[in-house]
């Protein structure tokens, strides 16, 4: 058996060394079809790349956000069912008897929402306000880069002061700081007392491109009209501790909320909850669309590599065809024909696999250092790529070589 | 037990949609030892008769049997061992590979007998050194003269230790000088006790040999020993 398994792997090897000759032989045209490979994997793996690099940027725009949290909105779910609501309910009632009743709550961010139009010396900007309280600082991940952000006591007291965005900061003051600057905000003066860090964009959305206000100070100035009760929230983060099972959380939250709105049976509830766990779910299923589309893509120009490869070594066993009688003549089977032009066919598809591969890895490093996008190619990718290639030698070597073992010894000697 | 007996041989070949006899019921029997000349014009089967005995062809009908061995109803790989094991091929454009030292060349068989590398390396610089060519081993066909090339394919014959050598006009692309050098290898490998079978036209070639048999037609028209055999000594 051991001695077998020797006399094997030495063949293997022996048809290695063969290979590398009869493609040092051709050698422009070994190039040439190796190129095809070499173009495929290419593509393929930058492809997958691309596609892990978008699911990678997806996930850091969603922790952005806040990594383990539940959002409510005061929205109708609108999935089946009856509706005895005209309108969404969310109340800071509900949002302490959250705080209070269900467990591994960290902060919860009860907000209101508003587009408010900001003028200092001249210059003036659009923006989205966010009326906040300093739990959202905490559950939304955002902290003040100079100044401070909202307080207590801010809330409290209504205050005139507004935290900024690095973007309206910029647009407002340019490299000016702007902390103790007065702002006119809707025609009221507002102190600026922070500036936020930046969360950069994500899918062309400016995620700088907003001002924080006191939630008191946005309800009395902004949005009391649009509201019903005085006690309605827009918006209504809920930050849990690590570990917490935000499906659970949802399910708990749901029942505390209906039991406060007395919503029964089937009827639907006047209010949505999502969390962050739904939201990477969904975008890893989109992501993942993206880049089987973007792999199917490139695939087809490793068919085509492929099929030079089958070309190539066809006018190879033709050309050779008198060397494979003369083989057979010394005692070659037919397995060792065979296997010697897969090896030829597979060692051609892997130096242009790895050729490829390494392209790619420049590739992605430039697009990750020069256009800012993660195109992540780890070591499973690589081994994967160069894998892949022999696949594609073996696959499309496979017909010519099996022709070539199926010369006839006499036939093949006395070709020219 | 003759080494290489036939009975009945007969090929057949489809030509132009016409049924052409190449050989035409040939029995036959070569013993260990001997050195046979095979015979004929072009078309008159003996090249055909050489590659069944060969076991590179497959008869029509008939029977090859070698060193005992009935060569009917076995498979390609069956024959491809065989040949490797039993029978030594020289061929009239030494069919050496290119690009490929001569070492390489003549280790070849080793490979498909299944020998690690260093077994092949060895062995097959052994029969290149006795070809008088151990000082050739990297050399490239292109590198070499005719003649060398053909001590090389010769060596390569030899390495599997085959009991018989099966030569195809083995001095049909060689000056005559250099023939005379091929000739003189081939007599010291017979005095050595390796059974030889040489396929050719020329009578010089021919009358070096033990016995000589002569093709017509598919047919064995004369079989007799040479009478005045040329040897080295004469």
């Amino acid at each position: 058996m051991n001695g077998n398994f020797v006399k094997k792997s030495a063949a293997w090897v022996v048809n290695v060394a063969i290979a590398m000759t009869a493609l040092r032989t051709n050698l422009m045209r070994s190039i040439l079809t190796t190129l095809g490979v070499m173009i495929g994997v290419f593509a393929v793996t930058l492809a997958v790349a691309v596609g892990s690099g978008a699911q990678v940027s997806v996930m850091q725009s969603i922790n952005a956000l806040g990594s383990n949290m539940a959002l409510i909105f005061p929205q109708p779910d609108t999935e089946g069912g009856r509706s005895t609501f005209d309108r969404g309910r969310l109340t800071m009632r509900d949002a302490r008897a959250i705080e209070k009743q269900i467990s591994g709550v960290t902060d919860i961010a009860p907000q209101l929402r508003t587009s408010i139009q900001l003028v200092v010396a001249g210059r003036n900007a659009s923006t989205s306000a966010i009326g906040a309280t300093p739990g959202y600082g905490k559950v939304a991940n955002a902290a003040a880069a100079s100044g401070r952000f909202i307080s207590e006591a801010d809330v409290r007291s209504a205050a005139r002061v507004v935290v900024l965005g690095p973007s309206v900061a910029k647009k407002l003051f340019g490299d000016y700081d702007p902390i103790g600057e007065t702002v006119r905000i809707n025609r009221a003066p507002f102190n600026v007392i922070g500036v936020m860090e930046s969360k950069g964009s994500s899918f062309g959305n400016d995620n700088d491109d907003i001002a924080i206000m006191p939630i008191s100070t946005t309800r009395q100035r902004f949005a009391g009209d649009s509201l019903a009760g005085p006690d309605d929230l827009q918006m209504l983060f809920v930050g849990f501790e690590d570990g917490v099972s935000l499906p659970r959380a949802k399910r708990e939250i749901t029942r505390l909320l209906r039991e406060r709105y007395r919503v029964r049976g089937k009827d639907i509830n006047p209010f949505t909850i999502r969390t962050t766990e739904e939201f990477m779910k969904e975008s890893a299923q989109v992501t993942g669309i993206f880049q089987i589309v973007l792999v199917a893509i490139a695939s087809i120009s490793l068919l085509v590599g492929g099929i030079g490869i089958m070309n190539i070594m066809l006018v190879s066993v033709t050309e050779r065809t008198r060397e494979i009688g003369l083989r057979m003549a010394l005692g070659a089977k037919r397995s060792d024909i065979r296997n010697q032009f897969l090896v030829e066919a597979a060692v051609l598809c892997v130096i242009g696999g790895a050729i490829g591969l390494a392209l790619a890895v420049a590739a992605g490093t430039a697009l990750t250092i020069y256009a800012d996008f993660p195109v992540p190619i780890g070591i499973g990718v690589g081994i994967g790529a160069i894998l892949f290639s022999a696949v594609i030698g073996l696959v499309f070597g496979g017909y010519p070589a099996i022709r070539a073992s199926r010369l006839s010894p006499i036939e093949a000697l006395r070709s020219e | 037990m003759a080494l290489v007996e036939t009975q009945d041989l007969v090929k057949n070949y489809i030509l132009g949609g016409e049924t052409v006899r190449a050989v035409d019921g040939v029995s036959l029997s070569i013993e260990r030892g001997e050195y046979v000349a095979i015979m004929g014009a072009s078309g008159s089967g003996k090249s055909t008769f050489m590659n069944m005995i060969g076991c590179l062809d497959v008869p029509t009908s008939g029977e090859v049997r070698i060193d005992g061995i009935a060569t009917q109803d076995r498979d390609g790989d069956e024959l491809a061992e065989l040949r490797n094991q039993k029978i030594g091929f020289i061929f009239q454009q030494f069919n050496l590979l290119a690009r490929t030292t001569a070492l390489d060349n003549v280790a070849v068989p080793l490979i498909y007998a299944g020998l690690g590398s260093e077994d092949r390396r060895a062995r097959a610089k052994a029969k290149l050194e006795e070809m008088g060519l151990g000082d050739r081993l990297d050399h490239s066909p292109a590198k070499l003269s005719g003649g060398q090339q053909q001590r090389v394919a010769i060596a390569r014959a030899l390495v599997t230790e085959p009991v018989i050598l099966l030569a195809d006009e083995p001095t049909g692309a060689l000056d005559s000088k250099t023939s005379e050098d091929i000739m003189e290898i081939f007599e010291s490998l017979n005095d050595q006790g390796i059974t030889i079978i040489v396929v050719t036209h020329e009578a010089e070639i021919a009358d070096h040999a033990k016995r000589r048999i002569e093709f017509r037609d598919g047919k064995i028209i004369e079989d007799i020993i040479v009478a005045n055999r040329r040897t080295v000594a004469s």
